[in-house]
């Protein structure tokens, strides 16, 4: 630390440029973390938020909405039985709205349309009004980014291309599905607009899009083979089947997996030139008795200290960026995410300074003597 | 045993297919308290004998004791620890390292040990002071003369207080006043602090400080006065 802190005190400009890129390249770690984690969450906040243990879809469906038609009646008959604890129906679709209460504005939002059971464990809690209610079965929740858009307690939404009025209660927060925000809804509500054209519920009892079971080691190769037309997934499979989430997050993974190994070549290179340049230096402090161990140890801490410096700036700045982002963009710092990533940036950062500092060992104590010969 | 004793050393270095002796049977003794000079032309192989006393190479036959430790069998680890305490290496001026200052420079050699004691620091600055650099503890090498500068590598060389003290050009790059106030230096420290030391130099204007002046001639050392 001795020669590292003095070698950067002596020499700032040199040693705020590097660090000024590893603070740009965490900035855009941090962003890019940002950004995937807003995206995942507007794609599948609202199945994140399920605290589901096992999840029936139909029978080749992949875990995808879009693909999935169960009978609800499956729920009743598995509670209590292969250790399930709880069933809850859940009902998806994508619908188009608009607000009565506002006759002037005439746009229009789409929206996903989720249909509960009222009262089981997948309704959210409210942060404003009520919870869904058993007995008005046209009560709905809104996300409360609907609220930008102008809905309100005790308004009436019309669906389109139906003749189904909503009316909302209550607010949720958090609560999207497919990057669209989520209404909750009564289930019977919900399959009355989905299975409105006949044959359409495929000839099922009670059509449900998926069954979300709660209890500890459910036994899932059970319930498949009891059960026709039906397959298990996990959790994280649900997720997973979500449209676009697999794209989306892997997109974001590969950008920052690039991004770890340009700042540790980034590093390594620069450090590695630093050596070369200092190979003079070194050589005398060889000379003078320095084991390869001291010096080496000089340029890691170096690196250590250099890094994390840039590595928190550059965490200060994505909070200040995060304050000039606009409200709509998809970008949600996790703080336990974002230290994560700086953790493993400054591993990384370390290790490229570790391989460049391992060229001091071939530098020779000789080049300090004799020189002038 | 103290002081630097080789006998006998020879050391071939391959060149290309034919070996040269850059050393050949050259046997030499510095007891403390000794200041003795070697001289002689380019390539004549005295940096080559000074790298061996001051354990940087190690001789392709004979003998080399140091201090009274045989340095032929050391690995590099040890040779690099042995540097450290036992051998004070007096460099030329831009040797020292550019971004500490002069007291720093000195407290270096102490870290490269272990824990710095309020012990080395006075010693650091007792031997600054000596040399006329009491007022100078603070600045960099860019701010001090070629003179200055060879003093506080002077200074670094009798930090670890070792027993042998080894000076490899010392005047180069000096004009003959500061040249010979450097030289008096070497010589008034060695003699205060006892030590066996060797100056390697092609400047024979600094002949008259030293006790023994020996002359290498394509590797074969021959005692002048």
């Amino acid at each position: 630390m001795f020669l590292a802190l003095k070698e950067m005190r002596h020499s700032k400009t040199r040693f705020l440029m590097i660090g000024a890129i590893i603070m740009l390249i965490g900035w855009l770690v941090f962003i890019l973390s940002g950004l995937g984690n807003g995206l995942s969450s507007l794609a599948a906040a609202t199945m994140k938020n399920i605290d589901g243990d096992l999840f029936i879809y139909e029978e080749g469906s992949e875990a995808a909405m879009m693909k999935t038609k169960v009978s609800g009646s499956i729920a009743d008959d598995i509670v209590g039985k292969y250790n399930v604890e709880q069933a809850a129906n859940f009902g998806q679709s994508t619908i188009i709205v608009h607000n009565e209460n506002v006759p002037d504005v005439k746009e229009k939002n789409d929206v996903t349309f989720i249909g509960i059971e009222p009262g089981k464990f997948i309704e959210p809690t409210v942060i404003e009004g009520q919870q869904l209610d058993p007995n008005d079965k046209f009560g709905v929740l809104i996300d409360e980014s609907l609220q930008e858009k102008g809905y309100d307690i005790g308004d009436t939404i019309v669906v389109t291309s139906s003749n189904l009025k909503l009316k909302v209660i209550g607010f949720t927060k958090g609560e999207t599905f497919n990057h669209l925000p989520t209404i909750f809804g009564h289930i019977a509500t919900w399959q009355s607009y989905a299975f409105a054209a006949p044959g359409s519920d495929n000839g099922l009892e009670y059509p449900v899009s998926m069954i979300a079971l709660q209890g500890n080691d459910i036994e899932a190769e059970k319930i498949q083979k009891d059960f026709d037309l039906i397959e298990t997934f996990s959790k994280s499979e649900a997720v997973m089947g979500m449209p676009g989430y697999k794209e989306e997050s892997a997109t974001i993974y590969m950008m920052l997996a690039f991004l770890f190994v340009i700042s540790a070549i980034i590093i390594a290179v620069f450090f590695y030139v630093f050596i070369l340049q200092k190979t003079q230096q070194f050589g005398v402090m060889k000379a003078i008795g320095a084991s390869d161990r001291f010096i080496k140890n000089s340029i890691i801490s170096q690196v250590f200290f250099l890094s994390s410096v840039s590595i928190i700036a550059g965490i200060g700045l994505t909070y200040l960026t995060a304050l000039a982002l606009p409200e709509e963009m998809p970008f949600n710092l996790d703080f336990k995410i974002v230290l994560l990533y700086a953790v493993i940036l400054l591993i990384v950062s370390v290790l490229g300074s570790v391989i460049s500092a391992r060229r001091v060992t071939k530098i020779d104590p000789l080049t300090a003597i004799g020189r002038v010969e | 045993m103290t002081g630097l004793q080789l006998r006998n050393v020879t050391k071939s270095f391959k060149e290309g297919d034919t070996t040269v002796d850059a050393l050949k049977n050259v046997s030499l003794s510095v007891e403390a308290g000794d200041f003795i000079a070697i001289i002689g032309p380019s390539g004549s192989g005295k940096s080559t004998l000074l790298s061996i006393a001051g354990a940087l190479l190690q001789p392709s036959k004979g003998e080399v004791s140091i201090n009274g430790k045989n340095i032929e069998k050391m690995n590099e680890k040890e040779l690099s620890s042995f540097r450290l305490t036992d051998i004070g290496f007096i460099l030329q001026t831009s040797n020292l390292i550019p971004y500490l200052n002069v007291l720093d420079q000195l407290i270096l050699v102490c870290k490269m040990k272990g824990k710095v004691t309020s012990k080395d620091i006075d010693l650091a600055k007792t031997l600054l002071k000596d040399l006329g650099l009491g007022e100078k503890l603070n600045k960099f090498p860019d701010e001090l003369s070629g003179g200055e500068r060879q003093r506080v590598a002077i200074a670094r060389a009798f930090v670890n207080n070792s027993n042998i003290i080894l000076a490899d050009e010392p005047t180069a790059s000096l004009d003959s006043n500061r040249a010979f106030e450097v030289v008096k230096q070497i010589r008034k420290e060695v003699k205060e602090r006892n030590k066996a030391a060797v100056m390697v130099t092609h400047d024979e204007r600094m002949l008259e400080f030293c006790d023994k002046v020996y002359r290498m001639a394509d590797g074969v050392l021959t005692l002048e006065k």
